[in-house]
């Protein structure tokens, strides 16, 4: 695979910034791991590493997935991006900002009463889970992803060539900017902020996010193995159907506790045990396709591109079904088992794709033939073994929390400083593991090159 | 199926279910300030603190959040006031062992955080957090109750203080409370708690003469057995 159209490189910048962002992501992960057992560990408190870990996260992948639309969409289109300074433009502009709001959160770190209010909102965090950026980079933001998506409307508009996966990659991308605007709201009753909020949350990761996922999923099995785009599409608009179909009602699963009405116990019941259905389905169109493979030259990309699928389906699918009916919910929802079910979620279904994308894509971006793909699995055996564990450890903790907090009624405090201690520490231990394989990983991603040059 | 059916599915189908979700969601935001006390000011401010100090960055409400810390739907229920106060603007001046940071919370912005977390426990959740089954339990189940250990449970010293394993952490243990005080002291502690232990964060308990008699009988039974 080559790359046709100079601008496609643009990929790239949001691909450097993703990893670097991962790398940070994992770093504080592991001192907030340190911190379940020493809470004094460190400079920054565990709500400030906390706050950095999943923003860290979100943007991370929110800027590895632009990237990849970058590349994906003047391939489908068969022409250069319309305005590669706009792309280019959009790129600083974001940097600048995520690097302005991740500034404001270590400094609130060292003086919690420089988060002032400002025009009735709070300058430096907004306090509210994985949207914590304040109201002026929510504007930026919001600014930013227009501008990308009028960048990609108006390359597709060049040559009019609407292909299904771009198109069902703009139809995602389109739900996810828009799902991002009632986050934006300030509510004066904490039930409606809790409503809105999993708006975002919930329809971002089990709604727009996937169809992301979907549409790159064929791009990817098209690339590596060469399918035919006709039966990728057609099964990508049957799994991206399933998805909505599923989990806008879905969203229910996220109203049995928080002040709503008891009729979501039974819609998000119902139509949150059928989220998992579209996963399994994306694992076996992955396999489906694989065995057909002939001649594949990227394997680690195709390696990766089945391990997402398979990981989607655990730590999205099956981690979730375990607590997701209301009867098992109502003593699960709040302890580590949700913890567990976030950590393989977002590794499966979000980090694997954009790695994925990078380890299909970066080859052809530098001009690289074959690459020497050990690095690849390396990093993937390290982080994949690692977030297993790391999962295992949170599902132990979070059960014995169940039953003794829940159950018997011991406090929360004595059930996480005494029982669970151990399952800190091995968390903690298989966190170094993960940090070891991100390591291989950026290693990887920032000295790929030629196998041959390497041999000579 | 034909690439063209499937992609209609996809966006009819998407519509649709939106559309259903749009008109649940219609529905529902005119039924949640039933289901909620009114929000006065000092909720609402009190909201802003709880955002100002980004405290879901440990603490879950309603269950969502962080869980580094204890969550807080019930929290005003199960805590005498005067102890979040306390807690909230100095939590190891309280208690040494505490993981909290001192944020520099103001006298006022506590009020209000008290003020929201209160709104916050009266919010009808579909009864959650269920009450633990065993603990529960223990107290009908098997022996009838004596009268201190009934003034135990209505005063609900066990949000805050652990006998047996069973209870909260915000204040001592008990479990060998009858071997470490006389009956004086804890008699006379449970109506003034300051004058014995300096800065705690315990209220007085508000209760009959006869009462406090049962559960000081009660707390001096508390000791370890020696079997020789």
């Amino acid at each position: 695979m080559t790359m046709q159209y100079k601008s496609q490189k643009m990929a790239q910048n949001f691909y450097t910034f993703a990893v670097l962002l991962f790398l940070v992501q994992v770093i504080v992960g592991v001192i907030g791991a340190l911190q379940f057992i020493w809470p004094d560990f460190f400079i920054l408190k565990f709500h400030i590493i906390k706050t950095l870990h999943v923003n860290a996260l979100v943007v991370w992948l929110l800027s590895g997935l632009m990237g990849a639309t970058y590349y994906v969409v003047p391939e489908e289109s068969q022409t250069e991006i319309w305005s590669y300074p706009l792309a280019q433009f959009q790129f600083w502009a974001t940097v600048v900002t995520i690097t302005a709001v991740v500034l404001g959160y270590i400094w609130m770190g060292f003086d919690p009463q420089a988060n002032k209010t400002v025009f009735g909102t709070l300058i430096l965090n907004e306090g509210r889970e994985y949207i914590e950026a304040p109201r002026w980079a929510d504007i930026l933001i919001v600014v930013s992803v227009l501008t990308f998506l009028f960048n990609m409307f108006m390359t597709m508009m060049k040559t009019k060539k609407w292909t299904g996966i771009q198109g069902v990659l703009m139809v995602g991308l389109l739900f996810l900017a828009l799902m991002y605007l009632p986050g934006t709201l300030y509510t004066k009753s904490m039930v409606k902020d809790q409503f809105w909020w999993w708006w975002v949350v919930h329809l971002w990761v089990e709604g727009a996010w996937e169809i992301i996922a979907g549409a790159l999923l064929a791009f990817m099995l098209m690339k590596t193995i060469g399918a035919k785009r006709e039966v990728l599409e057609k099964w990508m608009y049957i799994e991206v159907g399933l998805v909505m179909f599923t989990g806008i009602l879905g969203t229910g699963h996220h109203y049995y506790w928080i002040g709503t009405p008891r009729y979501w116990l039974w819609v998000g019941g119902f139509f949150s045990a059928l989220e998992p259905v579209p996963l399994l389905l994306m694992v076996w169109d992955a396999f489906r396709t694989t065995r057909e493979a002939r001649n594949v030259t990227n394997k680690a990309g195709l390696f990766y591109t089945v391990a997402h699928a398979i990981f989607n389906f655990v730590g999205a699918g099956l981690w979730g079904l375990i607590h997701t009916l209301p009867q098992v919910n109502k003593w699960t929802h709040g302890t580590q088992i949700t913890a567990a079910h976030g950590h393989l979620a977002f590794y499966g279904a979000y980090v694997l794709l954009v790695v994925s994308m990078i380890y299909v894509t970066l080859p052809a971006i530098r001009g690289i033939k074959e690459y020497d793909p050990s690095r690849a699995y390396a990093a993937f055996w390290w982080m994949t073994v690692s977030m297993v564990f790391i999962t295992m450890t949170l599902t132990g903790a979070g059960m014995v929390q169940v039953y003794m907090e829940r159950l018997m009624g011991l406090d929360y405090e004595a059930v996480k400083a005494s029982y669970n201690l151990w399952f800190w520490i091995f968390r903690a231990i298989f966190g170094v593991g993960f940090l070891v394989g991100v390591g291989i990983f950026v290693v990887d991603y920032f000295t790929l090159r030629e196998r041959a040059a390497i041999r000579a | 199926m034909s690439n063209k059916a499937a992609r209609n599915l996809f966006i009819i189908g998407s519509l649709i279910f939106f559309v259903i979700f749009l008109a649940m969601t219609f529905d529902t935001l005119g039924q949640l300030d039933k289901r909620a006390p009114e929000i006065t000011q000092a909720v609402d401010d009190g909201k802003m603190v709880w955002h100002k100090y980004d405290c879901i960055g440990c603490h879950s409400i309603f269950g969502n959040g962080t869980y580094f810390a204890p969550d807080v739907t019930k929290i005003a229920a199960r805590k005498p006031k005067s102890y979040l106060k306390q807690f909230i603007m100095d939590p190891r001046g309280v208690n040494a062992q505490a993981v909290m940071p001192k944020l520099g919370i103001t006298s006022v912005e506590a009020d209000n955080l008290i003020a929201f977390l209160d709104w916050v426990s009266k919010v009808d959740t579909n009864d959650w957090p269920p009450k633990p089954i065993l603990a529960t339990a223990a107290g009908v189940a098997g022996k009838p109750l004596t009268a201190g250990q009934l003034v135990y449970q209505t005063q609900g010293c066990s949000n805050c203080h652990t006998i047996n394993g069973i209870g909260g952490t915000s204040g001592p243990d008990l479990t060998y409370v009858g071997g470490k005080r006389d009956h004086d002291w804890l008699f006379g502690h449970f109506k003034d708690p300051q004058k014995y232990v300096k800065n705690s964060a315990m209220p007085p308990i508000d209760a009959s003469e006869e009462e406090l008699g049962q559960l000081t009988a009660y707390m001096l039974t508390l000791k370890q057995e020696v079997t020789k």
